[in-house]
């Protein structure tokens, strides 16, 4: 926390007034996070213990339902309502992708937000925390599988490589499992699969499986068409993004704006991948991993999935299956959301950059510690409203294991390792013969064993000495 | 040494696991994505009944001539994994059940 920001910030003396009476009821939208944001349900719990907060939130949900904000704001009641909630830690809650009762925290931000918004806007702020972890905290996992077929990379088919990497997983084999088989089954001869059920299979997949297996899958990198092929595959677009026509990309915006998880993830889209001129890799903040992270959201986000739209390997375009005809006067606006997909380096970087292996980090990074991760987590941990704890939703209990394999048994062979991530049984008798090996040799490379045999010398050396 | 490869095959009952390519299966299917196979392998020696006995005595007595009957427990999947879903060379995703064991005993 750096002082002068707070000073820069220079808070009008009412909020210095509420900041004195106590609790936290911060003015959110600084993306550097010098006051937490709580989550929206935390906050609804915060708001029904006060009797002043819970009266005014009943009212303006009355209000706003079935109401636009200009006949709402025309009414004092629901004016008064707003305003005394602008105070309460309503205001600025936000929501973590994939945390239990997501649902109910979004509709509980939208039900204030609505009435904040000044209508139909282009762009609407994202309800979602913002993302602190970068792409090279992935790499950093991924590496995990990066030693594991050397014939792999001679054929050089990243998304076969991926495909792999998430079968020899078993949260990831049955997750992935379970979006094909639920996308790809027929339901009769006139519905070729249950879209619906297709998407909630593949937003599963994307909210419970770690990223380093579902980007290594959806933003692999191609040197052939049989490679972009599969690429283009990896969601199952036959059920989950094409259809029979192609709607206006208006309208879908407008029918995806009518659910608050699909308006909330375009939102996030639009906030962590929207080009801008400011940075070097074209994404807000350089950061790659938020705009990839809003991307994979999206794909879950009902009919605005967006996708490869050919299996070309020089040129990445990617859309939502819909197009700009019959935009009316409003075909300006309708490209202008369209080229968000279809001509955006900043989704185009940062897709090349994973695929690539580099990270969108320029500016210098302190040294980070050895990560440690906790122990097993249930799939939606209770965090502490921590900015810096909001890439932990997307470690799983299995990655878990295998980092901590690692940490714990330092001389492992490659092969075995992603053996580890299996059974418990096996990591006892593969990391036994090696603990055994590492006494009987003398000269040691490993942290672990310099430690080990080090506390032995000086009482050498006295010996000598007497 | 020959006591030590002797004594490797006696292994009991237990879930052993082998990386193969989907073609490798020998199910048909064209693709080479790499799935898990978990097998059951290991002897049941510890687990033969009064049963196995009673029925090798019957046979030896020649009293059951002509059935054919297995006198000894055998290391079979308990439990198999959950379904296992590929695309194929032609971009056709399958799933596969039962492909793989989850769980092995003598049975």
């Amino acid at each position: 926390l750096c002082p002068s920001s707070l000073l820069l910030l220079a808070p009008r003396p009412d909020e210095i007034l509420r900041s004195l009476a106590g609790p936290p009821s911060p003015p959110g939208q600084d993306p550097h996070g010098w006051r937490v944001p709580v989550d929206c349900v935390r906050a609804n719990e915060l708001c029904a213990a006060e009797p002043s907060c819970s009266s005014r939130y009943r009212t303006l949900r009355q209000c706003l339902a079935g109401r636009d904000r200009n006949t709402m704001l025309a009414n004092k009641e629901c004016q008064a309502a707003l305003e005394v909630l602008q105070e309460s830690p309503l205001y600025d809650c936000r929501c973590k992708r994939g945390m239990k009762k997501e649902l109910q925290c979004l509709q509980i931000y939208w039900s204030i937000h609505l009435g904040l918004t000044e209508g139909e806007e282009f762009y609407e702020a994202s309800p979602y925390e913002p993302v602190t972890s970068r792409l090279s905290d992935i790499f950093r996992l991924a590496s995990i599988f990066s030693g594991m077929d050397p014939a792999a990379n001679s054929k050089s088919n990243h998304c076969l490589d991926a495909a792999k990497a998430c079968n020899l997983n078993d949260n990831c084999k049955r997750l992935r499992s379970g979006y094909i088989s639920t996308c790809s089954k027929e339901i009769s001869a006139t519905e070729h699969c249950s879209r619906r059920k297709c998407h909630k299979a593949l937003r599963q997949f994307f909210d419970r499986v770690p990223s380093e297996y579902t980007y290594r899958l959806l933003f692999c990198s191609c040197k052939d068409q049989a490679c972009a092929e599969r690429r283009r595959q990896t969601i199952v677009p036959s059920c989950s993004y094409e259809d029979k026509e192609k709607p206006n990309c208006l309208d879908l915006r407008n029918t995806c704006r009518t659910d608050h998880l699909c308006r909330s993830r375009l939102a996030d889209f639009h906030a962590n991948c929207q080009a801008s001129f400011q940075s070097l890799t074209s994404c807000p903040g350089d950061n790659y991993q938020a705009c990839l992270g809003s991307y994979a959201g999206l794909i879950a986000g009902f009919d605005m999935t967006p996708n490869y739209v050919d299996a070309s390997t020089t040129s990445i375009t990617i859309s939502p299956w819909c197009s700009c005809k019959g935009s009316g006067n409003m075909e300006e606006e309708c490209e202008k959301f369209l080229r968000d997909f279809t001509e955006n380096p900043c989704l185009r970087n940062a897709i090349q950059a994973f695929g690539n292996g580099t990270d969108g980090n320029l500016s210098p990074k302190n040294p980070s510690p050895p990560v440690t991760l906790p122990p097993k987590t249930e799939k939606s941990p209770v965090l502490p409203d921590d900015i810096n704890d909001s890439n932990t939703m997307y470690d799983t209990s299995i990655i878990t294991t295998c980092t901590s394999v690692q940490e714990h048994g330092p001389k492992l062979n490659k092969s075995k390792e992603q053996s580890l991530c299996y059974s418990e049984t096996q990591l006892t008798t593969d990391i036994m013969p090696d603990q055994k090996s590492f006494v009987n040799q003398k000269a040691g490379g490993s942290r672990h064993r310099v430690g080990r045999i080090l506390p032995v010398a000086p009482i050498i050396l006295l010996l000598l000495q007497v | 040494s020959r006591r030590k490869r002797a004594r490797a095959r006696h292994k009991p009952c237990a879930l052993k696991e082998l990386e193969v390519s989907v073609s490798e299966l020998g199910l048909g299917y064209e693709s080479d994505e790499t799935v898990l196979f978990r097998y059951c392998s290991g002897t049941c020696e510890a687990a033969v009944r009064s049963y196995d006995l009673s029925l090798k005595s019957m046979r030896s007595k020649r009293r059951i001539k002509k059935e054919k009957v297995r006198a000894r427990p055998c290391c079979r999947p308990l439990a198999y994994d959950d379904d296992v879903s590929f695309l194929d060379a032609y971009n056709r995703y399958y799933t596969v059940n039962e492909l793989s064991a989850k769980e092995c005993g003598c049975v």
